[in-house]
């Protein structure tokens, strides 16, 4: 006998409100359906409104944990607009507080992962020690959360010889904490135990399904933007992609370690490295009618800005595309045939930030004029209702590869 | 069974005699970093009423009103329930009239009491 339950919207297994609907026959899970939009802030249609200065600021706060990640694909994307090189200095500054952030989202996961499979020691020693880099962040930038180190054309502040010896001392008691790590997940059956075999994904299914970040990694596919397509200065970085082949929350959380480990020898690199100059360029205010696609590698996953100017200091259109939402159609499939106590692990393990991913489409009717604001069902149910109507010609059409 | 504890023991013994990672907030307060983005401060008599910061301002924090007819003098109202502490204004002003202070504890009962006048 199969039963429908509800998740959400509020629940105290999930961190942000998010409804799922599930079928369940017994304990599992045959069918889910996720409902989103219950922290939609507009913040796409605001970014209109303020100028590329202020917009910084606001998309800082698109995400509390991964603020630098979304203020560099902004700004990368506006300064390709503005044909503006920045600063190298800066460049290498803004990298290595984009790998801090990696470093401490990634601690701040496997606690989360510790607690959710009732490992909670693993938790208060995960988030002790991520209190390390928070209060590197915090001395270098001025603030634990919102760092506010972007600026077009480099970064608003620059590290001294000081900052830079504390760092390095940090990085020692960091490296000597994480393969601590790496050893309890050796000695500690249970732990192992709880995460391997949970939230299945194959590798086929992650591509087919388009997840991003540690989510598509741990599937056994090194797709990381980094290397694929290097921004700032990853092209003159040594490091590895991480991945794992278990396609499991334990694979997820064997990728997250190693690149904590990658993220620690990355920074080491850049402050040994650091070029002198200037740390930032002058910038224009206003940017010529252009348009650009900016990607950036976010501890969760590719993070996508889209940007469009049309010549004043205001852009036209900001779209924003977080890593969770390019996950959300894996985690369904993660779900299915799955155990619904398994929920917040797998929910857990893709690092979900829902009012990061929250976006609405509108629709505009050019004949009549008239507008109206549809949901993502709306929207699907809308779309098959379209096609059964017009009989479109590429019934016979085949997927070339 | 008894090997697998082993790898913790030394984690076990090193917190029997470790400080907590807590304070005992807000008796005891931990001190601010050199450069953290506290309040903002303003200094109105370096002003010259060019609006840059009024304009830069993401969360439109900032009035600058002219206070006299004759002379070229501002006040600055900083709406402090607004501000995000940023301090792109600290950025933005030409004649440097801005700093930020080490100030954390802005709490207030009523938003019209985080209203500041510098003059
Ligand atoms: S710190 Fe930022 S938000 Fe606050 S007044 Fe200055 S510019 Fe505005
Ligand atoms: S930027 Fe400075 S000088 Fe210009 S209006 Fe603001 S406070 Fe005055």
């Amino acid at each position: 006998m199969e039963f429908k339950v509800s998740l959400g919207p509020q629940h105290p297994a999930l961190h942000e409100a998010v409804s799922l609907r599930m079928t369940l026959e017994g304990e599992i899970i045959r069918d889910a359906d996720l409902k989103l939009g219950y922290s939609h802030r507009g913040i796409e249609k605001l970014a209109e409104e303020r100028t590329f200065t202020q917009n910084i600021y606001l998309t800082e706060r698109i995400c509390g944990i991964c603020s630098h990640s979304h203020t560099t694909c902004f700004v990368q994307g506006v300064e390709q607009l503005m044909e503006l090189i920045p600063a190298r200095r800066g460049l290498y500054i803004r990298t290595l507080i984009a790998e801090l952030e990696r470093v401490h989202s990634h601690l701040l996961w496997l606690g989360v992962a510790g607690q959710e499979a009732g490992f909670e020691s693993f938790f208060m020693y995960t988030w002790r020690d991520r209190e390390v880099v928070m209060d590197i962040l915090d001395w270098i930038t001025g603030n634990r959360v919102h760092y506010a180190m972007n600026t077009f054309g480099g970064v608003r502040r620059d590290i001294d010889e000081l900052q830079k010896k504390k760092i390095l001392d940090s990085l020692d008691l960091l490296t000597k904490r994480t393969e601590y790590y790496l050893k309890i997940g050796a000695n500690e059956p249970t732990f192992v135990g709880r995460l391997a075999g949970v939230g299945k994904l194959s590798r086929e299914d992650a591509i087919a399904l388009c997840a991003v970040g540690p989510t598509l990694r741990a599937s056994g596919v090194p797709m990381d933007v980094r290397k694929d397509d290097p921004y700032a200065v990853y092209n003159e970085i040594p490091f590895e992609v991480c991945t794992a082949d278990s396609c499991d929350v334990l694979g997820r959380a064997v990728v997250r370690v190693k690149e904590l480990i990658q993220s620690y020898k990355m920074i080491e690199f850049l402050l040994k490295n650091l070029p002198d100059g200037p740390f930032k360029v002058k910038a224009p205010r206003k940017v010529k009618p252009n348009e650009v696609y900016s990607r950036y590698e976010a501890p969760r996953g590719e993070n996508v800005h889209y940007i469009k100017s049309n010549g004043s200091d205001k852009p036209e259109r900001l779209k924003v595309r977080a890593p969770t939402l390019a996950n959300y159609t894996a985690t369904i499939k993660m779900l299915k045939n799955g155990f619904i106590a398994d929920i917040p692990l797998i929910f857990a393990a893709i690092d979900p930030c829902i009012c990061c991913a929250e976006r609405l489409v509108q629709l505009d009717n050019p004949r009549s004029g008239e507008s109206k604001v549809l949901s993502f069902s709306q929207l699907r149910t809308m779309a098959n209702d379209h096609y059964k109507k017009v009989n479109l010609l590429k019934k016979e059409a085949v997927w070339p590869f | 069974m008894n090997n697998k504890i082993v790898p913790f023991l030394p984690e076990l013994l090193r917190h029997l005699f470790k400080k907590p990672a807590t304070v005992k907030y807000p008796f005891e307060k931990e001190a601010v970093p050199e450069g953290f983005r506290g309040n903002v401060v303003c200094d109105a008599a370096k002003c010259i009423g060019c609006m840059i910061c009024v304009n830069d301002c993401p969360a439109e924090a900032i009035d600058i009103i002219r206070v006299s007819e004759t002379e070229k003098k501002f006040k600055m109202i900083l709406h402090n329930d607004r501000c995000i502490h940023c301090a792109q204004c600290v950025d933005s002003c030409p004649t440097k009239a801005y700093h930020m202070d080490a100030e954390y504890e802005t709490a207030a009962f009523s938003r019209h009491d985080l209203k500041i006048e510098y003059k």
